[in-house]
């Protein structure tokens, strides 16, 4: 039983197996007992050491109470302590802090401050960028871009602002392209606008260059000699300031963009001169101001160009300059021939001709061709020449309209020697005549040789300058003359024919051309002298007017046979006159007293005129007096009718033999009236059988009187005396004769028959 | 064979040189009219129709050279002229003076009977008339001849002049006749006229008188 107890005094736990023993075993009585014991036993011990201990245990309660007051004391004085401390330190510690802050905005602001530096020439750059593109000095704005972009911007950090920056690099970059194009165009218009000055002042130089002479340049010296030079540009193209097409390029040379840039300009300017070439003004045939003004802007257009060629920088290549010429000298010179041909004033042609001759001359001088001008040249020259006849045409046409067609006649000396100097006219057997002396020829000819010789000068003023040699002017104005002559004023001697003109002035024209024929020679000379080449006497001028008088001398022939014709139809014939009056018609007579006065007074007209003109005017007589009497509608003749009719024919016989003007073949003028004649004779001769033996013989009496003609006056005949002697008893030879006529009839128009 | 006629008449064109004889014929042939002055040498003559109380005339107008030098000419076809016209020029006070040197002329070469008439042309130039219509009204009194103030440029009166005078030639022809048919009336007959008297109007009026 001890042992159990021993064993759980030893065990501390896993008290089980011994309670287990215990409960299983008897003695739990004295178990208990024996643990009774056990517990009397621990409890004296316990006491034991209570009363050991007991004293020191009082003590250090006591001990214990000390220490709680002190403790108690000391936490109080920490208590305090500690307020005290806590109270002291609080301003510190806020200064503490405040400084700390303090050094930390120092610190910050030293990192600013360096960053700051950093970024300043940044800055500075962008802004010297910026007032540089304000200023358009574009150029160095550019480099200054480069600047910032290879350089500062880098160096600076990554900022927003940099960024923004290096964003507006590219936009900048183009707007200062874009600014330079601004300015190009600038620069384009200006120059548009200027090159008429440029061409002008050109064309003035060359002017003036060609003006030089010793002399000239001597006087210019002199005058300039007091005053300084002018202080304006020298050359044309310094009208021009170019330094924006150059800082244009230099742009786009630093962009990158030469070739874009040079390609850009040409084409540009390609599109100006197509403008150029198109005249502003529409007409320029209008005035000389209107070419003058076209021929400066192109000219002004390609002195520039060629200026730019020799300046070099590649803006323009020779090849380049010489195409866009070719192209524009064609146009131009197309421009000037549409217009040029519109013109119709010979002054304005020449203004025009000097200031295309002096435009080809500038041309030279700046070394461009100037081919298809010359040839335009001359052709304007056929158009001047087309223009002054033209014009020619006016002055003649008054110089006819006006023109008395009357002979000159001067009163004195000096109205003889104002003829004379104006018509080289050998007057030698004038020279002895008494005032008033009375020229052949009438005021149209000193009038229209005087303008032939303005016609001359002004066809020279033409060619003066041209370059042509002085033999090639002079056949040209030989030619241009003679043409002016046989044409223009030939033509307007037709015209004036077609107008009703007096007999008298008809003759005087006829014999004015005469003179003037005669003294083209004297135009020749004429033109040699001003041309300073030989005089070429070759060209006959001989029958220049041949038309023009043949002309006038059928209107005069037309014109006595319409007088005959007058005459004639006044013809009042009693075709059965019993008994002649004894004497020719009246106007038979009034008819051959006028023509024989108007053959008077037809004396200057050259002799195949005349004869012509009197040949005509019998021929007209014959004719009419023969269709007279055989006109169906008269349907008898009396044989006193007949006798009158005869009578009459006999007059113009008489007038016809008396050989009313010379150069006539003896009996020629007779030669009209021998149909009639025989006719005539035949009848009133009754001689019949001849006629009737000779037929178809030649050399007969009769042979222009036909078997029909002859029948049918007999026929008349007849019927005239059926009527008048209708009531009368016909006596024996008046039967016969009767008889025979009728025979006679029948004969005749046997004859006819067979000629039929 | 129809006539185109029934009378022809001779008429004379005269006066100073410039005073527009011509200018009057053309007026009256033409109906036209020319600025330009060209003048006459020697004679020229215009033929018109015209129709007088249904009868056709034939008016055949000799225009005569006012110039002296032509004088010759002109006189001698005074004689065979029926009627004459004297023109002077308004505005020229010395063709106006010369009217009766004219008349002097007539009475010296043209047969007795002849009608006259005095013409004052170009009386459209009023600002430069030299003598008044009063004045040529005086003269034509005095010598007991028609006269009317013509333009042939704004053809003016010359129908009319034309008309009248050949009216009057007309009136004398017809009284003649009627005294030659009456038998006391004495004159010998237009049918044998004397050798000499070839162009009188009485050869004229032997036409007519067929008709």
């Amino acid at each position: 039983m001890n042992a159990t107890i021993q064993e759980i005094e030893g065990i501390d736990d896993y008290w089980g197996p011994a309670f287990r023993s215990v409960y299983e075993g008897e003695g739990h009585e004295a178990f208990v007992q024996q643990l009774d014991d056990r517990i009397k036993q621990h409890d004296k011990e316990i006491e034991k050491l209570c009363n050991f201990h007991y004293q020191g245990f009082i003590d250090s309660i006591r001990e214990l109470l000390q220490v709680r007051s002190h403790a108690e004391e000391l936490h109080a004085e920490i208590s305090n302590v500690d307020a005290n401390v806590k109270e002291t330190t609080e301003a510190l510690c806020i200064r503490a802090d405040e400084l700390i802050r303090a050094r930390r905005v120092e610190l910050n602001i030293a990192a600013t401050i360096e960053k700051m530096e950093l970024c300043l020439p940044l800055l500075t750059t962008y802004s010297k960028l910026k007032s540089q593109v304000e200023a358009k000095r574009y150029y160095p704005a550019l480099k200054t871009l480069e600047q910032l972009e290879h350089v500062l911007l880098p160096r600076v950090g990554p900022y927003k602002w940099c960024a923004q920056i290096s964003s507006d690099i590219p936009r900048l970059r183009q707007a200062i392209r874009d600014a330079s194009m601004a300015d190009l165009r600038d620069f384009l218009e200006n120059i548009r606008r200027l090159s008429p000055q440029v061409g002008a002042m050109a064309l003035k130089q060359t002017q003036d260059m060609m003006g030089r002479s010793l002399a000239n340049i001597i006087s210019k010296k002199d005058k300039s000699q007091g005053l300084t030079a002018s202080d304006g540009p020298q050359c044309p193209h310094e009208l021009v300031d170019f330094s924006p097409l150059h800082r244009c390029l230099h742009i786009h040379t630093v962009l990158g963009a030469k070739n874009d840039f040079i390609q850009y300009y040409r084409s540009q300017r390609r599109q100006q001169a197509r403008l150029v070439l198109i005249p502003s003004s529409g007409n320029l045939h209008d005035s000389i101001q209107g070419i003058r003004n076209y021929l400066h802007a192109v000219l002004g257009f390609f002195i520039l160009e060629e200026h730019l060629l020799t300046a070099g920088a590649g803006l323009v290549s020779k090849d380049w300059l010489l195409d866009t010429w070719g192209m524009s000298v064609t146009k131009v010179a197309s421009t000037l021939r549409t217009n040029t041909s519109l013109v119709t004033d010979p002054n304005l042609m020449l203004k025009i001709k000097d200031q295309i001759m002096l435009f080809i001359n500038t041309l030279k001088c700046y070394g461009l061709p100037t081919d298809p001008l010359p040839l335009l040249l001359q052709e304007m020259a056929e158009h001047y020449t087309e223009v002054l006849m033209q014009r020619w045409v006016g002055v003649f046409r008054d110089i006819l309209d006006n023109g008395s067609f009357l002979p000159i006649e001067v009163q004195n000396q000096e109205e003889y020697d104002s003829v004379m100097d104006k018509f080289p006219y050998d007057g030698e057997e004038l020279e002895t005549q008494p005032f008033p002396r009375k020229f052949p020829f009438s005021s149209l000819v000193t009038s229209v040789y005087v303008q032939v010789k303005e016609f001359i000068y002004a066809w020279l003023m033409y060619s003066a300058g041209l370059g042509l040699g002085g033999e090639r002017r002079a056949g040209a104005a030989r030619h241009s003359a003679s043409l002016l002559l046989s044409r223009s004023f030939a033509g307007c001697l037709s015209a004036l024919f077609r107008r009703p003109l007096p007999l008298v002035q008809l003759v005087q024209i006829i014999v004015d051309t005469q003179y003037l024929e005669d003294a083209t020679v004297c135009l020749y000379e004429f033109i040699s002298n001003i041309t300073g080449s030989e005089l070429v006497t070759t060209q006959a001028a001989g029958s220049m007017f041949q038309a023009a008088r043949d002309d006038a001398e059928q209107q005069i022939c037309d014109k006595l046979e319409k007088k005959v014709d007058e005459f004639l139809d006044l013809e009042n014939y009693d075709w059965l006159l019993v008994e002649p009056i004894g004497q020719a018609s009246s106007f038979v007579t009034d008819m051959l007293s006028y023509l024989s006065g108007v053959l008077t007074s037809l004396e200057q007209l050259p002799e195949r005129a005349r004869v012509a003109a009197v040949r005509a005017a019998t021929n007209r007589i014959a004719t009419r007096l023969r269709a007279l009497l055989l006109d169906p509608a008269v349907k008898q003749i009396s044989s006193g009718a007949l006798y009158q009719l005869d009578l009459d024919v006999i007059q113009c016989e008489q007038f016809a033999a008396g050989e009313p003007v010379p150069g006539l073949r003896e009996g020629e003028l007779l030669e009209h009236f021998a149909s009639l004649r025989q006719l005539l004779d035949l009848i009133t001769g009754w001689d019949w059988s001849s006629y009737l033996h000779d037929v178809g013989i030649d050399g007969g009496k009769y042979t222009l009187v036909t078997p029909k003609d002859a029948a049918t006056l007999l026929e008349k005949l007849k019927e005239a005396e059926q009527k008048s002697s209708v009531f009368s008893v016909l006596k024996k030879n008046e039967r016969d004769r009767r008889k025979l006529l009728d025979t006679v009839l029948k004969q005749l128009k046997q004859l006819q028959n067979q000629d039929s | 064979m129809a006539k185109t006629y029934d009378c022809l008449f001779k008429l004379l064109l005269i006066g100073d040189s410039g005073v527009g004889k011509t200018s009057i014929l053309f007026r009256f042939s033409e109906d036209a009219f020319n600025i330009s002055f060209i003048s006459t040498i020697g004679i020229d003559f215009k033929i018109r129709t015209i129709d007088l109380d249904g009868k056709k005339v034939k008016l055949q107008i000799w225009d005569t050279a006012g110039q002296e030098r032509f004088r010759t000419i002109t006189t001698a076809y005074y004689r065979g002229s029926m009627g004459i016209m004297l023109v002077y020029d308004v505005t020229n006070e010395k063709s106006f003076e010369n009217i009766k040197n004219w008349i002097r002329n007539i009475e010296e070469n043209a047969s007795a009977d002849v009608e006259k008439m005095i013409l004052g042309n170009k009386c459209d130039l009023d600002s430069q008339r030299q003598v008044s219509k009063e004045r040529g009204e005086q003269l034509a009194i005095e010598y007991q001849i028609k006269f009317v103030e013509t333009s042939a440029k704004d053809s003016l009166n010359v129908e009319y002049a034309f008309y009248t005078l050949a009216r009057d030639i007309k009136a004398k022809m017809e009284k003649k006749q009627k005294e030659a048919s009456n038998p006391s009336g004495g004159r010998s007959g237009v049918h044998k006229p004397t050798l000499n008297d070839a162009r009188k109007p009485v050869t004229w009026l032997s036409r007519c008188s067929v008709l």
